[in-house]
């Protein structure tokens, strides 16, 4: 699914110098794996979700994308290329003018399919984050799970291969935290590639799954059942 | 996909309300500049009409007699005549037009004036010989070899009569052009300007739509559509301004000059799809330019 070799990604601040964000980092996400990725601020985390997202492109290795090579890959099929996998963000980033149903509609409408399909999978989706009974609500008016929720159904709704999460409960409370780690899990469980940055500590350790580490652009750490901090 | 055309247009009109004074400025500057370049046309056409259709063909008109100032020219005169015409060096070539041929060009020319067209018996026009020379300068010499030959009414060298007016409508065609250019570009500038300003307060939505695998051009189309639709409403308002003024203007220039017939409605009307063409086209071009290196994913 994720496969990337000898990544490096180099920042040029205009205030001069340099920062390396990432170095020969090679990591490897086999399809149906939940994996974390941790790490302090400034460890790479996010410089790391935008290159898996294609939002940058990395300054030397290979990074390949559910079976995509990014830096090969023309820009006028990066869309294609995100319709196959979800992303869910810390921010939500929902469109605050539509309903729930019509922000999770969107993913679908944008991508041409016919009103009969969206019709039945929106629903169907809504009811699998469990907020069948908001479909028409407006954004404003939801709590930060159920946002979230909307957010994920919408990155759901098109049957990605994958999911990309970037701090999806950094808004939320340790509650309502844990309610979105269950829908992930489910999620992860019909076969779907769960990756997701994160520093929400007691998550990691609960859920007892692969994690891998970064510091200072760096893998420190790659373990199969890890918890967040340094252990055994 | 209407499902898809739906959402586009419904963008596009979203956007358009939002920003109504940007949206009216860019209205205007289109439809002043589509007015200039419909005057431009308008003017190409008119000058056509007055000149007719011997003008650039020929330098020299021979009206034949038929009655009115001397006897009607017989055949036998004719045919020696066109020889003769024919022997001149200076001569190129020679058209017959007969009289019938004549009332016809008549009827074309003058067919924004249909009281006056009635007003004219056929016969009143007369046969001519349409002479073009090798060099036009060498009127004079068929002046003065023909003026007096049996069976030819008049001379005309049509260029001399219609010159003060020719000088007159190049001189306003130019000016028309060079305005429309320049207000054209200005026009650009505004509609790829308010468009920029369009995805600019609608990035939140764009970044979204990137997000969840929208193309490229399903995300510029609403503000090019949004742009083409400003352009329009613009050649609109020009074309309905040219179906007006025309009209009224050519009226009141008819009674005092009437050497010549003048364009009409018809001509007013048939500008229109050349107005939308360059409305639709400038406008469309410049949002898609000005949206190039703004929405790349």
């Amino acid at each position: 699914m994720i496969q990337l070799s000898n990544v490096t990604k180099t920042y040029h601040p205009s205030g001069g110098g340099e920062v390396v964000a990432l170095r020969d980092v090679t990591l490897e996400v086999a399809k149906g794996e939940f994996v974390f990725i941790v790490g302090p601020s400034g460890s790479g985390k996010s410089t790391l979700m935008k290159i898996l997202t294609r939002e940058t492109l990395a300054d030397a290795g290979e990074v390949h994308v559910a079976g995509r090579n990014l830096a090969l890959l023309k820009s006028w099929k990066v869309p294609v290329l995100r319709r196959e996998l979800g992303y869910v963000f810390q921010d939500f980033k929902l469109l605050p003018n539509k309903t729930v149903s019509e922000n999770v509609a969107f993913a679908l409408e944008v991508i041409g399919k016919q009103r009969s399909i969206i019709q039945s999978r929106v629903p169907e989706v809504l009811e699998l984050v469990g907020l069948s009974d908001k479909a028409n609500a407006m954004p404003h008016e939801l709590s930060g799970g159920q946002q979230q929720r909307v957010s994920i159904a919408r990155a759901f709704v098109n049957g990605p291969r994958m999911l990309l999460c970037d701090e999806p409960t950094g808004n939320l409370d340790p509650t309502t935290s844990v309610g979105i780690m269950k829908l992930l899990d489910r999620i992860n469980r019909t076969g779907t590639t769960v990756v997701m940055a994160t520093h929400d500590q007691h998550i990691v350790d609960s859920m007892r799954r692969r994690v891998v580490e970064l510091d200072k652009g760096v893998v420190v750490r790659d373990q199969a059942r890890g918890v967040y901090g340094y252990s055994g | 996909m209407s499902a898809r055309w739906r959402y586009i247009l419904q963008e596009a009109a979203i956007g358009l309300r939002r920003n109504l004074m940007m949206t009216f400025a860019v209205i205007l500057s289109v439809a002043v500049s589509l007015t200039l370049l419909g005057a431009f046309l308008l003017l190409r056409d008119q000058v056509g009409l007055a000149t007719g259709e011997w003008f650039d063909k020929i330098e020299v008109s021979i009206f034949l007699c038929d009655g009115n100032k001397c006897p009607e020219i017989t055949d036998a005169q004719r045919n020696s005549l066109e020889q003769d015409i024919l022997a001149e060096p200076v001569v190129a070539s020679v058209f017959y037009e007969s009289k019938e041929d004549a009332y016809a060009a008549f009827r074309e020319q003058y067919r924004n004036e249909p009281d006056l067209v009635d007003s004219v018996s056929p016969d009143i026009l007369p046969a001519a010989f349409r002479v073009k020379l090798h060099n036009p300068d060498q009127f004079e010499v068929i002046r003065d070899r023909f003026e007096a030959y049996p069976g030819v009414e008049d001379i005309i060298d049509q260029r001399e009569l219609l010159s003060s007016f020719l000088q007159f409508t190049d001189l306003l065609q130019g000016a028309a052009i060079i305005v429309a250019v320049i207000q054209l570009i200005a026009a650009s500038v505004l509609v790829g300007n308010t468009i920029r300003v369009a995805a600019f307060a609608r990035r939140e939505q764009t970044s979204i739509m990137k997000l969840v695998g929208a193309s490229n051009w399903y995300i510029r189309l609403p503000f090019v559509v949004e742009g083409v639709i400003a352009g329009l409403a613009g050649a609109v308002v020009s074309w309905v301004l040219m179906l007006i003024a025309v009209p009224w203007a050519t009226r009141n220039l008819r009674e005092s000059i009437d050497i010549f017939p003048f364009i009409g409605l018809n001509e007013a009307i048939a500008v229109g799809p050349a107005l939308i063409l360059f409305g639709v086209g400038i406008s469309g071009v410049a949002s898609v330019l000005a949206l190039r290196r703004f929405l790349d994913v």
